[in-house]
């Protein structure tokens, strides 16, 4: 026999007698030698292993199926997915997460009906990246759950998939009572150039938390809603310095002449990050206007600001 | 020009309560890029034998069992 | 385990891929995809589930070219700006026009990107005229998903096989490569049709100021290995003088992560919280910035997140002490220090070969092919420049279709076998000895040396001196040096790589006879860059059996520069300060 120095592609058969040892320990020792086979044999019998009596045996089988892809992987998740030993579930969730072959989604669906809205969320969670056309129902319905980690993973699911159809329940979630499922709805709204769509997101420019406002400030910029100047300039005034960055820089991308002379103020803000961005959307208009702001602040103390000051210059020629 | 044995502490620490290694398991062992860690022939259990570490963390985190804790090296905590 | 063996086996293979890091994993996956009955053999001192630069993961990509936010053009002028115009752009061109394909691909693979909330890649601008950063905030999962695409396509994983030299045969061509047992001792000679090196930084060439020998930037097992083979295989390296030296978080010796912090309003500052740094891109030029505000009144150099929203430092916080340094967090804590409420004392890194970073590396053209038939390289030491983990994705794909085909063509090179036993004879020779020096002393000095000596700024009397030093110690470890087990024997071949690539950083140094590259390259008595002389690649190579430098001229741009373009970017420049 030659040399063969290789790692082995172990035999998925002889690691099934391991998974047979009455010491769980070593039963755990071959579910992780069969995640390395990489061999789709071996995920009937990691799938076998989420009803191992162990739950430390469980829970390297649902860390194991991270390895593999397809319906068979996710039919076997959806088992481990709904273990009553938290630790089992959660690695499920993540490892369900891990999948991208579009047909593991079809065990993945009836668990968006489940009791627990852990699971509802895993579901969901799982969902988002396969991208299935009959998802959108799913997430819709979801919307509307008690649970704002499943809204979140909802909005995610509708998100990826960029429904028009789905534009007015988003709107909607604009106003949900949790911060952070309005701040992903309206991330989730950039890829829509209805008015409706540029409407909330302006109106998420007076949210109260001040990442919605944030989120709402990019995406306006981002998504070129040119209605959106005069509410972008009464933000200028916003108490978060972190907010008055992503508006300066929208009104930047936006070309908004009529905010010259407001941006030209945040060239005296304290927070330097701002004074950067403010020359830099300066030389974005590139407005004869803004010229003696600038040159006034030529000596800015940051080398950044004194960066966009002089780029912004050169545009203005 | 004989050799000395010096003393020195290692930030690796291996709780043998939790590991596994004497059931077959070596993952801490294979997945540390300096080759540092070794199953002890007394034990059967993971120790750092080198104190040659890069404080990378994948014994530590792919311990199946979380046996293994990474400490930072005391010459740069 | 690690008593040392007697053996010596042979195995053959259409290509070999040296080094499972970053670029190997990549090169030897595309060669097969390419040719699936080709036997492509990847060899790995570690074990390729967690070697490597990227070992834990990796937190974003530096260089990413998407369309819609930057262009090839935009993106190869800039790295030829930041390289003081030093730069082949063919290989920086192809990069950036196929980089999008590669993340494309990692994506399917399970690599994961950030993506905004309609699933699309959430490019970042940091840099002041191109969009390049596409974070990875949850990117711990890279080795794992390449690990696994490997075990897919049936590829053969040769673990804790520690590459000595390469063998080449009487025509010049590749034959194939020596390798020992990391822990047997036991010595594998592949016969190979086209070798491909990726075998990542020479990161354990300076000696970090905690003065642990591990405790280095790069993964402490990229100890140069790739440099000192291509060299005594005869190929070509080019711009060793180029440093790499990075900022860092001081004593941890982690990256900065200021490409993470960034997009979020982190940066750089000095004592007063400002921020200092002119230069757009990360450059040898921004280096001496750095060094300068560390040494002038304004310093030390921080990370400023503290004038961040608490809940964004946090977020922050939790992006670095998860992904690609996780154990950050842990000495964050023992310090007790929060990135919300405190700034972060950063350092300077030691020095080191690394094109991910700069561009000191052995000389490639735009297929990844060196200056040897039938041997490729690529990644962290190929000489493409700037190119991090995306680079050597990249690169490693284009490296491993090209020796896939180039091994369709050719039979196996013969080598002599004379060679063979003389390179085990080398390798063995401290485990001979009774008594001696062991390697970790060896090291300690050599890399001591290389610090008080090599470390810019350039003075060519210290680096006379240094050579001189660096000798003394070379002749210890050639004749003194011992090795009791077979762990102690990897480590001692480590230092024979260490003080080649010390050697060559010396010699490379030397001889260009002006300033450039910023830090990386500051001569103190050629303060000056000198275009008229110095506007060339510097090739180092073996020659009858001597180190040699040549000039070698930079190809002709393909995305022209303007004199004004320069000018704008030379007058932004601070000076070196002595």
């Amino acid at each position: 026999m030659t040399f063969e120095p290789f790692e082995a592609f172990s035999d998925v058969e002889d690691l099934a007698g391991k998974l047979r040892d009455p010491d769980p320990s070593v039963r755990r020792v071959a579910v992780m030698e069969l995640a390395d086979t990489a061999d789709p044999e071996a995920v009937a019998l990691v799938g076998g292993a989420l009803k191992d009596g162990s739950a430390e045996v469980r829970l390297q089988a649902a860390i194991a199926l991270g390895e593999f892809d397809g319906a068979e992987t996710a039919a076997c998740l959806v088992v481990g997915l709904v273990d009553d030993d938290p630790r089992v579930a959660r690695a499920a969730a993540d490892s369900l997460a891990e999948l991208k072959d579009p047909v593991a989604a079809d065990p993945v669906f009836p668990l968006v009906e489940h009791e627990r809205p852990f699971v509802r969320a895993a579901a969901l969670r799982a969902l988002k990246e396969l991208r299935r056309r009959e998802s959108l129902a799913h997430g819709l319905r979801a919307l509307d759950d008690p649970d704002a980690h499943v809204r979140i993973e909802a909005i995610g699911v509708i998100g990826y998939l960029k429904a028009e159809e789905a534009l007015p329940a988003l709107i909607a979630s604009g106003k949900d009572e949790v911060p952070e499922v309005r701040r992903t709805a309206v991330g989730a709204l950039a890829f829509a150039r209805s008015s409706h769509a540029g409407e909330a997101l302006m109106r998420a420019l007076d949210d109260e938390d001040w990442s919605v406002r944030e989120v709402a400030a990019e995406m306006l910029g981002k998504t070129g809603v040119t209605r959106a100047v005069a509410p972008l300039m009464a933000r200028m005034d916003d108490r978060d310095w972190q907010v008055r960055v992503k508006v300066v820089r929208s009104l930047g991308q936006l070309h908004a002449v009529e905010a010259v002379p407001l941006i030209a103020a945040a060239l005296g803000e304290e927070v330097s990050n701002l004074r950067k961005e403010a020359a830099a959307a300066l030389g974005e208009i590139a407005h004869p206007s803004s010229r003696p702001y600038l040159e006034r602040y030529a000596d800015d103390p940051d080398p950044d600001v004194r960066k966009n000051v002089r780029w912004a210059l050169g545009r203005i020629g | 020009m004989p050799l000395a044995n010096t003393s020195t502490t290692v930030p690796v620490l291996v709780d043998e309560g939790k590991c596994i290694a004497d059931k077959g398991c070596t993952v801490c062992v294979d997945v540390c890029p300096l080759d540092v860690l070794r199953i002890s022939e007394l034990t059967n259990k993971a120790y750092m034998k080198f104190d040659e570490c890069w404080y990378c963390m994948p014994c530590e985190a792919d311990c199946p069992t979380g046996a293994v804790t990474v400490n930072i090296p005391y010459l740069l905590k | 385990m690690d008593e040392i063996k007697d053996g010596l086996s042979e195995i053959e293979c259409d290509v070999l891929v040296i080094g499972g890091g970053t670029a190997g994993p990549m090169a030897a996956y595309k060669a097969k995809m390419k040719n699936p009955d080709a036997k492509v053999v990847l060899l790995e001192k570690a074990n390729v589930k967690r070697s490597g630069a990227i070992s834990m993961g990796m937190d974003g990509l530096n260089n990413a070219v998407i369309p819609g936010h930057s262009t090839p053009e935009q993106y190869t002028k800039e790295i030829t700006i930041a390289n003081d115009g030093i730069c082949d752009q063919a290989a920086v061109y192809k990069y950036a026009q196929h980089c999008y394909e590669i993340i494309e691909e990692l994506d399917k693979f399970g690599i994961r990107f950030q993506k905004d909330e309609n699933g699309d890649y959430d490019v970042k601008k940091v840099h002041h005229i191109g969009t390049y950063v596409l974070p990875m905030p949850n990117g711990e999962t890279v080795k794992k998903a390449l690990y696994r695409q490997l075990r897919r396509a049936r590829i053969l994983i040769s673990n804790r096989f520690m590459a000595t030299r390469l063998l080449k045969g009487r025509s010049g061509r590749i034959a194939g490569a020596v390798a020992v047992n990391t822990r047997t001792a036991e010595f594998l000679v592949v016969r190979a049709k086209s070798v491909i090196m990726s075998m990542g930084a020479a990161g354990r060439l300076g000696l970090p100021t905690s003065g642990y020998l591990y405790g280095t930037y790069e993964n402490a097992a990229n100890s140069g290995e790739g440099y000192a083979m291509a060299y005594h295989a005869g190929a070509k390296l080019a711009n060793l003088e180029c440093f790499q030296i990075n900022p860092l978080i001081k004593d941890y010796n982690g990256p900065s992560c200021a490409y993470v912090a960034g997009p979020f309003g982190g940066f750089t500052a000095n004592s007063r919280g400002e921020r200092f740094i002119e230069c757009d891109y990360w450059s040898g030029q921004m280096m001496q910035e750095f060094y300068n505000e560390l040494l002038s009144g304004n310093g030390p150099v921080f990370l400023k997140l503290n004038h961040l929203h608490k809940e964004t430092a946090d977020h922050i916080e939790q992006i670095l002490h998860t992904v690609e340094r996780p154990s950050r967090g842990r000495f964050h804590e023992g310090r007790g220090t929060r990135y919300h409420e405190t700034m972060i004392e950063m350092h300077i890194s030691e020095i080191g070969f690394c094109s991910g970073h700069s561009a000191s590396g052995v000389f490639v053209d735009d297929c990844a092919r060196t200056t040897v038939p039938g041997l490729y390289a690529a990644g962290d030491m190929a000489s493409v420049p700037h190119n991090y983990m995306l680079g050597a994705f990249t690169n490693g794909a284009f490296a491993g279709e090209d020796a896939v085909a180039f091994a369709g063509e050719v039979d196996f090179e013969d080598y002599d076998r004379e060679e063979v036993a003389r390179e085990q004879e080398r390798v063995l020779a401290p485990t001979r000895r009774e008594d001696g020096i062991p390697p970790n002393q060896i090291e300690y000095k050599a890399r001591r040396l290389v610090n008080d000596y090599l470390q810019p700024p350039k003075v060519t009397r210290k680096y006379e001196l240094g050579q001189a030093r660096l000798a003394e110690v070379r002749d210890d470890m050639e004749n003194h040096m011992v090795a009791r087990d077979a762990h102690e024997l990897m480590r001692a071949m480590e230092v024979t790589s260490i003080l080649d690539c010390a050697d060559m950083a010396a010699f490379a140094s030397l001889y260009r006879e002006e300033s450039r590259w910023g830090l990386y390259h500051w001569r103190t008595d050629h303060p000056e860059r000198n275009d008229e002389e110095w506007k060339c690649h510097v090739l180092l190579s073996k020659q009858d059996g001597r180190m040699t430098c040549e000039k070698h001229p930079v190809q002709p741009y393909i995305v022209p520069i303007s004199e004004e373009e320069k000018d704008a970017y030379y007058k932004q420049r601070i000076k070196a300060e002595a």
